[in-house]
């Protein structure tokens, strides 16, 4: 089992002043290192609207590298702004994840669309950054990764990656909706793709992480790491019902490959689990892995999904 | 090249004078024929309206004799139903364009989605008939061809054809939304575009919108049919404007046409063939949904005329 040590929250978008998009939320923590600090990328939202809707936005804040705790700058704006009417990314660009590629810095993010039978649609959209990611512009105004015979919604949580010049995209697809109490709940599996450009990409086409608590189980944020002569997955997982609460929601789950296609799950190593209290004691989910001056970091959000913002744990030992 | 010219032949089908599956009682769009060896069966899209009071498009057929003059029946039962909780196709099927390939008939569907923003997104599954085309079964829940980086929405309209060992589709994809006054609901613009694929589900786009607009940006194209006449290849297909073009005889839709040698270079030329409306008659204000086929040694066209085929399809066929 790893150890992971937990040292809090770092970071809390209530405390933040003067941006009307970012009331609530900080979702999905997804790193770019610096020398002198480190941007963490999240999600979002301003308050609800009076039909109790939300949008959602991507922005940054840069954390000082030789204190992660030491918050240096949150962004001005949005990374990206929302897609036009009947885009696929109109009423939302989360979660974002990004890669430095030569002297850019990609951004894959998934956008979200509102829809009438179901509360809501997403697609994986691409965009790019010259300086820095601090903005981003999108390279066309469709998707980058849309529906396809056996992933047929819900493309979304995209994790982009490198390894041996090609790229790696995990993300989760749809399975079915289900109806509870009235109201329409997805159910994902976690997908990937690969890609020689990182804009033309062949999937898969199969679910690469085998479901455990349920066959509905939804999977989500398969943030996948290199350590070790292994590929280590961290991702979190939920029941399909009921699971805005402690007992059916989002726990960290963990697999390891030698090969990126075939996973092997074993969530007893995962290491990382509730807290009895606090900001994380209900929830654990959207795990990204980064290392940093020789020590592994996980981040992860807590209660609500990440509503109060994001925390962090430091692996005690070696990701093998 | 001899002069080719259309012989109109009248309106051939009204809906509202047979009992259709799924409770549909109105429209028969879009007409696409599969010719048999003793008659032609002629799929189109009609309509049901559901609880909330919108209509729902259903594909049916009917058998004709192949004079096309005189109906032997139409289909008792579905033919392929809609889509599940939140697919590309729940909430209809229009149109479906059929294709023989060995022992079986391939229907490309175009699924309807309601959007809230915008009315609807669309994008084209494949379904399998291994009974002749009584009925056809998805080969999975979501679609073969969707929305890209550079073609944002409405993907369509598939019409496919297998030439030379390769599968072709020509589709339609929208540019985008656009509310055209303020009292209006957003209208959309499409434009057709072609893909190829080797076994008919994974398609490369061409990338680029293939016939050139006559009536400027705002043209939107629809519903091309391609068919080999002597060596040239033609392609018939519906344009309008994009708003405005219900009522207003003026700016609804009319037949274009294109012809190419090479499936790469097209070349608009609406009037030769020309298809003109008959004033005082069934398409005296619009003309739309062609699909051209060949029976018996003769080319035909089937279309919609005034009210986007609420009364039915005719027929025209050509002279040269």
């Amino acid at each position: 089992m790893f150890r992971w040590e937990k040292l809090g929250k770092i970071f809390t978008p209530q405390e933040v002043d003067g941006r009307i998009w970012l009331k609530e939320f900080a979702q999905a923590p997804a790193t770019l290192i610096f020398d002198d600090f480190v941007r963490v990328y999240f999600s979002c939202r301003p308050f609800a609207d009076n039909a109790k809707q939300y949008v959602s936005y991507s922005a940054y804040v840069d954390l000082d590298r030789a204190n992660l705790f030491n918050v240096l700058s949150v962004s001005k704006d949005p990374i990206l702004k929302l897609g036009g009417l009947g885009e696929f990314d109109e009423f939302g660009t989360y979660p974002v994840s990004v890669i430095r590629h030569c002297s850019e810095v990609r951004a894959y993010y998934a956008g979200w669309t509102r829809c009438e039978s179901v509360p809501f649609n997403v697609a994986i959209g691409v965009a790019i950054s010259h300086d820095s990611g601090r903005t981003f512009s999108k390279l066309g105004s469709g998707p980058v990764l849309s529906y396809s015979p056996d992933e047929p919604f819900v493309l979304s949580g995209p994790k982009i990656r490198r390894f041996d010049n090609l790229w790696y995209l995990w993300y989760i697809s749809g399975r079915k909706w289900i109806t509870v109490n009235g109201r329409s709940e997805p159910i994902y599996k976690i997908r990937m793709a690969s890609s020689s450009d990182g804009i033309l990409w062949a999937k898969l086409n199969k679910d690469i992480i085998e479901s455990r608590i349920e066959e509905d189980e939804a999977q989500a944020s398969p943030d996948v790491f290199y350590s070790n002569g292994k590929y280590h997955m961290f991702f979190c997982y939920r029941y399909s019902r009921h699971y805005r609460s402690k007992k059916n929601g989002y726990r960290i789950g963990y697999a390891c490959s030698t090969n990126l296609t075939d996973w092997v799950r074993d969530d007893t190593k995962v290491g990382i689990d509730l807290s009895d209290q606090g900001w994380d004691c209900e929830m654990l989910s959207y795990p990204h892995v980064f290392e940093l001056d020789g020590k592994t970091y996980l981040a992860y959000l807590g209660n609500e999904v990440g509503r109060y913002g994001f925390g962090l744990a430091v692996l005690d030992g070696k990701l093998e | 090249m001899s002069q080719m010219k259309w012989k109109k032949l009248g309106k051939i089908f009204d809906p509202t004078q047979y009992k259709l599956p799924n409770n549909c009682s109105a429209f028969a769009q879009s007409p696409q024929a599969l010719v048999f060896d003793e008659f032609v069966r002629i799929y189109f899209s009609t309509r049901a309206i559901d609880a909330s009071g919108k209509y729902l498009s259903h594909i049916a057929f009917v058998d004709m004799e192949k004079n096309l003059q005189n109906v032997i029946c139409v289909s008792s039962n579905t033919v392929i139903p809609l889509g599940r909780l939140g697919c590309f196709d729940e909430h209809g099927i229009f149109p479906m364009s059929v294709v023989r390939y060995g022992e079986t008939v391939l229907g490309y569907t175009c699924g309807w989605n309601r959007r809230v923003s915008v009315s609807v997104d669309t994008a084209i599954g494949l379904a399998i008939s291994k009974d002749n085309g009584v009925t056809f079964q998805r080969i999975g829940d979501g679609p073969v061809l969707a929305a890209s980086l550079h073609e944002p929405c409405l993907v369509g309209d598939g019409f496919v054809r297998v030439i030379a060992g390769v599968f072709h589709m020509w589709y339609i994809f929208g540019t985008g939304w656009k509310k055209f006054s303020l009292d209006t609901t957003p209208d959309r613009t499409y434009k057709i575009g072609h893909a190829v694929s080797c076994d008919g589900i994974n398609w490369t786009k061409e990338g680029s919108q293939i016939i050139a607009d006559r009536l400027g940006t705002d043209e939107s194209q629809a519903l091309p049919t391609v068919i080999e006449i002597n060596g040239v290849y033609h392609m018939f297909f519906c344009y309008r404007q994009s708003f405005d073009f219900r009522k207003n005889k003026d700016r609804s839709y009319r037949i274009g046409h294109a012809s190419s040698v090479d499936l790469v270079n097209w070349t608009r030329d609406d009037e030769h063939p020309h298809l003109e409306g008959t004033p005082g008659d069934w398409d005296a204000d619009m003309l739309c949904y062609p699909h051209a086929f060949e029976c018996d040694g003769k080319v035909y066209l089937l279309y919609n005329g005034n009210e986007f085929g609420r009364y039915g399809f005719g027929l025209a066929t050509l002279e040269t």
